[in-house]
């Protein structure tokens, strides 16, 4: 468990270097990461994935809007790399194993999977958009900033 | 801070400059409402009242003029690039910066200048971060050591041809159908050179690299904003690069069973 979030976190500090994230955000952009597969991996447990996946997802999303805040840069600094270890990348391997292995049972199901992840992460992100931006603001004093720009 | 009337040579460089942070933006991977906003907010600071812009994925529209300002029209192509999130956040603080007034308009032109130019990662270092992020997502999904090294070396090698080969020369298509090969081709070298113990564990943690979360992620929030154009665009781009993928990873596949007759996966 604590060896799969130490992945997640170094994978997801991987990717932002390749998003070009500034250096100083690496810490949070890892501890999004791993807390996002954190989440996962107990939702998992108890509930279907693709529910695991919608909870992680508003989870990486509400701690990515957090720090955007508090750091005062964009959201998407955050937000894309924590997101990466719940996008179905293994959804889309299966598919393509089990269509070249002629197992089509099996890659209709994984491939219906991965389709129910992507809504699930899809609807995450769209549901904590939805969420004013002056509530992350809470406690912050009142800037020269309008709503959207963070 | 307000300001009395521009003239024509002002009010259009201030439009330039609106155009070039808003081409910054667009061309890093910024969403559109970033972009849209930050050329408005340049406009109305330095005092264009009537200035207007229409941002797609791949083009920023803008006018000006009415009966108090003279006309400005531009249109500029912004081709699909890479995605620098240092630039986005430093255009980004640049324009909180700008208001609370610390720029003239040639200052924030020479600031946005210097964030144009700002240097990306250095391709190895790139083509190390795919490596240890490939390894990363193998464990991940179920890897184990050996597993982790061979996707290490996937990571690295997908990483160069990206870099090398697929970015400056092949189409998003090829490209993606070729690197979900690579990975697959790397992986099943290792596996039957005897490193690596999960064969599909490996690919796995070493095509990360490839998928499309920038697009996929800035699709949804664009969609979700409204701007159905410019998201649906985005979503098609990142629904596109996963089937190449997809592609890529099956095409081998079925080489390798034809050369191998059959190999034991």
């Amino acid at each position: 468990m604590i060896g799969e979030i130490l992945a997640a976190m170094v994978g997801t500090v991987a990717f932002s270097l390749l998003f070009g994230v500034p250096r100083r955000y690496y810490p949070y952009c890892g501890l999004i990461g791993g807390a996002g597969w954190w989440v996962y991996s107990m939702a998992a447990s108890r509930w279907e994935p693709e529910l695991a996946a919608l909870v992680a997802t508003m989870v990486v999303i509400l701690l990515s809007r957090t720090t955007a805040v508090w750091q005062r840069c964009p959201v998407t600094v955050f937000l894309i790399s924590g997101i990466f270890p719940l996008v179905p990348g293994a959804g889309i391997y299966w598919t393509s194993y089990y269509i070249v292995t002629d197992q089509l049972n099996l890659a209709l199901h994984t491939g219906y999977e991965a389709v129910k992840t992507a809504v699930a992460i899809v609807l995450g992100i769209v549901f904590v958009f939805e969420i004013p931006q002056k509530v992350f603001r809470a406690g912050r004093k009142q800037h020269e900033v309008t709503p959207r720009q963070l | 801070m307000a300001k009395e009337e521009l003239d024509e040579k002002e009010e259009k460089e201030v439009m330039e400059t609106a155009i070039m942070a808003g081409h910054i933006l667009l061309e890093n991977g910024a969403e559109i409402f970033r972009v849209e906003e930050t050329i408005d907010r340049v406009c109305r600071h330095y005092g264009v009242k009537s200035g207007n812009a229409f941002v797609l994925s791949n083009g920023i529209f803008t006018t000006a003029g009415n009966e108090r300002e003279g006309y400005f029209a531009k249109v500029q192509h912004i081709p699909v690039g890479g995605t620098h999130l240092n630039r986005v956040a430093a255009v980004n603080q640049l324009s909180r910066e700008m208001e609370e007034g610390l720029y003239t308009i040639k200052e924030l032109r020479a600031a946005l200048e210097s964030i144009k130019t700002m240097p990306g990662k250095r391709p190895i270092t790139q083509i190390f971060a795919s490596g240890v992020g490939s390894a990363a997502f193998c464990c991940l999904f179920g890897g184990d050591v050996w597993d982790m090294g061979a996707a290490f070396l996937a990571g690295l090698l997908l990483y160069a041809y990206v870099l090398f080969v697929s970015a400056p020369h092949l189409s998003k298509i090829v490209g993606n159908i070729g690197g979900g090969a690579l990975v697959t081709f790397v992986c099943a070298f290792c596996y039957f050179g005897g490193l690596g113990n999960h064969l599909n564990f490996m690919i796995i943690g070493s095509i990360t690299p490839l998928i499309p979360g920038v697009a996929f992620t800035n699709g949804i929030r664009d969609i979700a904003d409204g701007d159905y154009i410019s998201g649906s665009v985005r979503m098609l781009d990142a629904i596109l690069v996963f089937f190449c993928i997809a592609i890529g990873v099956g095409m081998a596949f079925s080489l390798l069973s034809g050369i191998g007759g059959g190999i034991p996966l």
